[in-house]
């Protein structure tokens, strides 16, 4: 593979290429999926294929080919020299440096997912779904899967670098049923659960079979909850919820590509401007946010990204304030600071992007039941089930599959159907605790969506419970 | 015989098993997607890819690869019985589909298979130029071929084009938007979709914000759309209505829309992206969803359609394998056109209320009820005394989509195709024919950013 891709490269040169790199992929991938106790998906996927990417007079270019063969390598160079051409920029384009790189990186894990055989896979979903099993609940599902990724990355900067990505995740789901009301809960979280790089240890740990029959009594008992009532109230969020909260609203706007405004017609900019860095009050002190691709297990884990640039963790917000940006090598060249890192493609077909490796909310301090005695009166809430953020991401509503009332600082009623609703550094300012190291744990999602043509991103997000003050929960309708 | 149908046979050659079914799928595309008014990602796609199900002993196993040589369909077959072997026996299994005549359809075109990258990079050229504010988009065009075999004596292929120009005019302060999609290039103009976003993007500078509250509203065909689109999701699809968790459990003959209000989801319409047949090889059919008002019915495909078990029949839904757990899925929707000519008459229609253009990120929040939540974005206006009037600043909506579709005081006459490809994953053209409508409540529960970049 780096044979092809240094032919890649050499052909995007000899085709008029200032610079030019390539990426060969490799990626398995297996899906199973139990739902009420069939099997829904068994699905065993390979694809494999050479990526080109060129900088012509100041223009980029892509173009891919699934034959990692010489012909394929240099077909997929010539074509993205062509379109390159084709598309003249306006101006010349600067890549930050990066010290040219020859090494190899791979997932450290204890068990091959691919060695443990398709039959285990389903048992070890159908185990889970007859312990999620309730007279209430209708359905019952769960699914594990594994992916590889072996890569090699080739630069005309002089870069050879290879890569074995491996991850693994699951996760269930009970739905309950009766009348006009319908719920669900799920575990460890929602929308097709959470995955992690490592091997089949991974989806042992999360303990599916373990944790099914309180995810199948909370869907049940949600059919007799009362809805979360509507009003401006303090707020504390479990950790699977802040993931998402820390997604939407932190990653995303921080992405220095949307911030230029290259995703403007699809996924959105941001309000944050390239200026505010090092300025801008984005939260209140205890806020402390950090990209770091160097995380153990994280999805967004790797020795160095699709621009060959290498791993290192990096201060987002420190304290409240707006300390980093994710870049690429050309956005970082735009404001002058750092050499990129957060670069990445889906697979060999597309164009590497800026995109979230594992952004964390560093812990505080005290637990969450220390959080929730600090409430006084208010809700606690679990595990996302809608969520939508404006294109700017400042106006986000999040809802969730389960709440309890708090009430003088105890955990009361349980309650359904609970959505709350901010404006993002409003709501980041209203932040007054974070739980400690104790509550902080890892998840890892699988479709984070960006691009056009569009990609999926994995990416991890470890974050603590945290407790907001003044946030509106409910509709204001 | 086609080259995919040739390679579908080929695989099925290297399957062992009972039966066998062999689907293919061949992409070739370009996107040349701008921001800024420059091209800053064009992305050329080739690929040709194989899925291959074994059904062994009544169970089925199911592959995929991109290596279609004699030994990567051997790998692939091998595979594919693996997974076959693992799965226990399942009783909803309906078997492969049997031998069928898919119907012909339209859907493509020479002229828009043969855009060269160079074409497809002058047609961006053509919107941006055309634009006297940055534009932000894209033109793409492609061509899909696909092809099935089974060993139950399936033998269907069609190829399609398909060609979209989506373009968002934006500065600081002002976005204005407009899309067009079709499977011929002859009917996509790319410097008129630039103008049209221009256009609406000069209406929207100084927006200011609104009361939450609920409003009638005039809603654009790319906002009617995606509102549509994911309600369908759960509403019209059978898995959905057999776990007793839709909208329209309980509710299939009951008249619960505005008689002015019918849906269909029709894959067979040459006005939209046509297709012949299902991932299971199914011929597709229309199928009536809503009549005057009425819910009529929702999609099935070979699977649901035996777990109803009250005589149901498959009407070519089938989603591909990786969409499997949503069930058979809507994505041909089609609106019958209304009575009124223009978006200024469905202001006049309205009265007082807001113009919308575009949604952004929309979310279920409660299927059952058909809650959903998401912003609008790109051209939202004030309408007063039935005109539109001043912009509004993005607008965070969390509609109940029956109770919008309960009063319509006006659609337009003629359904717009819209794009609802985002072309993630393997290329399949996708697209709603809808029409602008007015609604007589559109709620309305907070305010985000300003329009522009």
């Amino acid at each position: 593979m780096r044979e092809l891709c240094e032919q890649a490269v050499a052909a995007a040169l000899g085709a008029g290429a200032s610079y030019a790199d390539a990426r060969a992929v490799l990626r398995r991938s297996q899906v199973v999926g139990t739902r009420n106790e069939r099997v829904e998906r068994l699905d065993d996927a390979e694809s494999e294929g050479l990526g080109v990417r060129v900088l012509v007079d100041g223009a980029w270019g892509f173009a891919c080919d699934r034959r990692l063969s010489a012909e394929g390598a240099r077909a997929a160079a010539e074509k993205a020299c062509a379109f390159a051409r084709a598309a003249p920029g306006g101006h010349r384009r600067d890549l930050a440096h990066v010290e040219p790189a020859q090494a190899e990186f791979r997932t450290p894990f204890e068990r091959d997912p691919f060695a443990v055989s398709l039959a285990d896979k389903v048992e070890h979903c159908l185990r889970a779904e007859r312990a999620l099993k309730h007279d209430d609940v209708k359905v019952t599902a769960a699914s594990v899967r594994a992916q590889r990724e072996h890569k090699v990355f080739v630069s005309s900067d002089g870069a050879a670098i290879e890569q074995e990505l491996v991850e693994c995740g699951g996760g269930i789901d009970a739905m309950a049923t009766r009348g006009d009301i319908t719920q669900i809960r799920s575990y460890p979280s929602a929308h097709g659960g959470s995955s992690s790089q490592g091997g089949w240890e991974v989806v042992d740990a999360l303990g599916l079979e373990r944790e099914a029959p309180r995810v199948g009594e909370q869907a049940a008992a949600l059919l007799q909850a009362d809805p979360c009532p509507s009003g401006v109230m303090t707020l504390v969020i479990d950790a699977e919820q802040m993931e998402l909260q820390v997604h939407e609203s932190v990653g995303h706007p921080t992405e220095l590509d949307r911030i230029y405004g290259t995703e403007a017609a699809y996924a959105g900019t941001s309000f944050l401007k390239p200026g505010d860095l090092g300025s801008l009050r984005y939260g209140s002190e205890h806020m402390n946010i950090t990209a770091d691709p160097t995380t153990p297990g994280g999805l967004g884990t790797f020795g160095f990204d699709d621009e060959g640039v290498p791993a290192a963790r990096e201060a987002i917000v420190k304290e409240g304030i707006l300390q980093g940006f994710l870049t690429s090598r050309e956005t970082a060249a735009k404001i002058g600071s750092g050499s990129g890192g957060s670069m990445r493609a889906d697979n060999w077909s597309r164009m590497p992007l800026v995109r979230m490796t594992n952004l964390h909310l560093e812990p505080g301090e005290g637990s969450l039941e220390e959080l929730i005695e600090g409430a006084g009166d208010g809700v606690l809430i679990e595990t996302n089930k809608s969520w939508s953020i404006d294109d700017k991401r400042l106006n986000f509503q999040f809802g969730t599959q389960i709440a309890w009332e708090i009430t003088g600082g105890k955990l009361g009623r349980m309650l359904r159907d609970a959505t709350y609703t901010g404006q993002t550094p409003v709501f980041w300012g209203s932040l007054d605790a974070v739980a400690g190291k104790e509550e902080w744990v890892l998840h890892g999602l699988t479709n984070c969506g960006k691009g056009q043509p569009g990609q999926h991103a994995h990416v991890s997000h470890g974050t603590s419970p945290a407790r907001f003050r003044n946030v509106q929960v409910g509709f204001k309708a | 015989m086609t080259e995919t149908l040739e390679l579908a046979a080929r695989a099925l050659q290297a399957a062992e098993g009972d039966d066998a079914l062999a689907f293919v799928h061949r992409e070739r595309s370009g996107m040349a997607r701008f921001a800024g008014s420059e091209v800053h990602q064009p992305t050329l796609i080739e690929n040709e890819s194989v899925e291959l199900q074994i059904v062994r002993d009544g169970r089925l196993g199911v592959a995929a690869g991109n290596r279609t040589d004699d030994q990567g369909l051997r790998t692939l077959a091998a595979r594919a019985a693996e997974a076959a072997d693992s799965a226990p026996a399942d009783p909803d299994f309906a078997g492969l589909a049997p031998p069928s005549d898919p119907p012909r359809v339209e859907g493509y075109d020479e002229e828009t298979a043969a855009l060269s990258a160079e074409d497809q990079a002058h047609l961006a050229a053509a919107a941006i130029d055309a634009s006297d504010l940055d534009l932000y988009g894209f033109f793409t065009s492609g061509v899909t071929d696909l092809a099935l075999a089974s060993t139950t004596g399936l033998e269907a292929s069609q190829s399609m084009t398909d060609a979209a120009v989506l373009a968002l005019a934006a500065v600081d302060g002002a976005s204005g938007y407009a899309e067009q999609t079709g499977w011929r290039l002859a009917d996509i103009d790319p410097a008129a979709a630039s103008e049209r976003a221009v256009e609406k993007a000069n209406r929207t500078r100084g927006a200011v914000e609104l009361e939450p509250g609920s409003y009638r509203a005039v809603l654009e065909p790319p906002a009617f759309a995606e509102l549509l689109t994911y309600f369908a999701y759960d509403a019209f699809g059978a898995l959905g209505l057999i776990e007793e968790r839709s909208y329209a459990y309980g509710r299939i003959g009951e008249k619960v829309f505005d008689e002015r209000f019918s849906l269909a989801d029709d894959s067979l319409d040459p006005r939209g992206l046509p297709k012949s047949f299902d991932f299971e090889g199914t011929p597709r059919q229309r199928v009536e969803l809503v009549e005057d008002g009425v819910l009529r019915d929702v999609v099935w495909d070979r699977t649901s359609a035996k777990r109803a078990g009250d005589g149901r029949k498959t009407t070519g839904h089938a989603p591909p394998s990786s969409l499997r757990h949503w069930g058979p899925l809507a994505f041909s929707l089609s609106v019958a056109g209304g009575e009124v000519a223009s978006t200024d008459e469905l202001a006049e229609a309205v009265g007082d209320g807001i113009y919308v253009t575009r949604l952004h990120y929309l979310s279920i929040v409660n299927p059952r009820d058909g809650v959903i939540t998401g912003m609008t974005r790109d051209g939202t206006f004030k309408i007063e005394g039935g005109k539109m009037t001043e912009p509004l600043v993005n607008l965070r909506f969390t509609v109940t989509v029956p109770e919008l579709l309960a009063e319509l005081p006006g659609l337009t006459r003629d359904p717009v195709l819209i794009n609802a490809s985002a072309y993630y994953d393997e290329r399949y053209p996708q697209g709603t024919l809808a029409p602008a409508v007015a609604t007589a409540r559109f709620d309305v529960t907070g305010s985000g950013s300003g329009p522009g970049v």
